[in-house]
């Protein structure tokens, strides 16, 4: 394939708004489960029930999407995220 | 040790909790280090452009070296280059954030009206703070941070196949007293019982 062809595509592939990207919180022993529960209702303004939902997915499965959106959205969620010393990363939705 | 009170003032509510002089020199003693560790090492080996630094650009584009630094602010992408870029226009900014919050934990702890010097140890026994409901978070995130540096000097990693909590406290609790990681173990744990403390003040049914 062609260089320029490549570039095209994946400029293309930045504004398909069917592949968002997304936050991701990791599993980190430290922070206790009520401090992540409580971070995501006052940063995301979710309810309890969704929050401990979430939160328990980061301590079983090592990890869970916490938000989606643009990519400029998901940076700013991941900085608040690593203010409160949570460990969050950006990326596209179908990286995992 | 005392837990976090809630003072409801109308339609206010405050925090409010008793240290002993013991426990407030720890606190500040640690959030002191804190802030000292913040403030050091931003653009690692680079000259600051202070013209940048003034919009909070900095030049640091990859991890700090310290590993207490390393897991206060963590890359936010896997992608290296990705992550090198995202940090040098975020990382001065969540320093400052972070700094602020332990800022918040200092100043409640350290008489503002006082000759304060942080060698002479308080005269009094204990000291009572109250604070209001919006500075919570920043208790509560400084706090963390106490947390994740405390956890750096105890090895306890968030890598996969790290020992769970569970696991950690077994250890520590079997270590001979005069072992100084003992002591590092119990302000750790400490610090976590204030965290719990102050979230179930804050979200108390009423």
């Amino acid at each position: 394939m062609a260089l320029g062809t490549v570039t095209e595509s994946e400029s293309d592939l930045d504004l398909r708004a069917d592949r968002p990207w997304v936050c991701v919180v990791w599993d980190d022993p430290v922070n206790l489960m009520s401090y992540v529960t409580h971070v995501f209702m006052v940063l995301f303004g979710y309810s309890k029930e969704k929050a401990t939902e979430l939160m328990l997915k980061v301590h079983n499965e090592g990890r869970a999407t916490v938000t989606s959106g643009t990519r400029e959205e998901m940076e700013r969620d991941t900085q608040r995220l690593h203010e409160y010393g949570l460990w969050a990363t950006v990326q596209r939705d179908n990286e995992f | 040790m005392s837990s976090f009170r809630r003072i409801e003032k109308g339609d206010n509510l405050e925090l409010a909790i008793t240290f002993t002089s013991q426990e407030a020199h720890v606190l500040i003693n640690l959030t002191e280090q804190l802030l000292e560790l913040l403030a050091e090492g931003e653009g690692q080996s680079h000259q600051v452009d202070p013209l940048l630094h003034l919009v909070g650009i900095s030049s640091s584009d990859s991890l700090p070296e310290d590993p207490v630094l390393r897991r206060l602010l963590p890359n936010a992408y896997d992608d290296e280059k990705a992550a090198g870029e995202f940090r040098r226009y975020t990382e001065h900014g969540l320093r400052e954030k972070k700094k602020a919050h332990a800022l918040t934990i200092y100043e409640a702890l350290v008489p503002q009206d006082e000759d304060w010097s942080g060698d002479t140890p308080l005269e009094k026994g204990s000291i009572e703070i109250s604070f209001a409901q919006d500075d919570a978070m920043a208790w509560l995130g400084g706090l963390n941070d106490l947390r994740l540096a405390l956890a750096v000097r105890l090895g306890i990693g968030a890598e996969k196949g790290a020992p769970t909590p569970q696991e950690q406290q077994k250890k520590y609790e079997l270590m001979v007293d005069s072992d100084p990681m003992k002591a590092v173990y119990a302000v750790y744990s400490w610090i976590g019982w204030l965290q719990q403390s102050l979230l179930e003040a804050l979200t108390a049914e009423k």
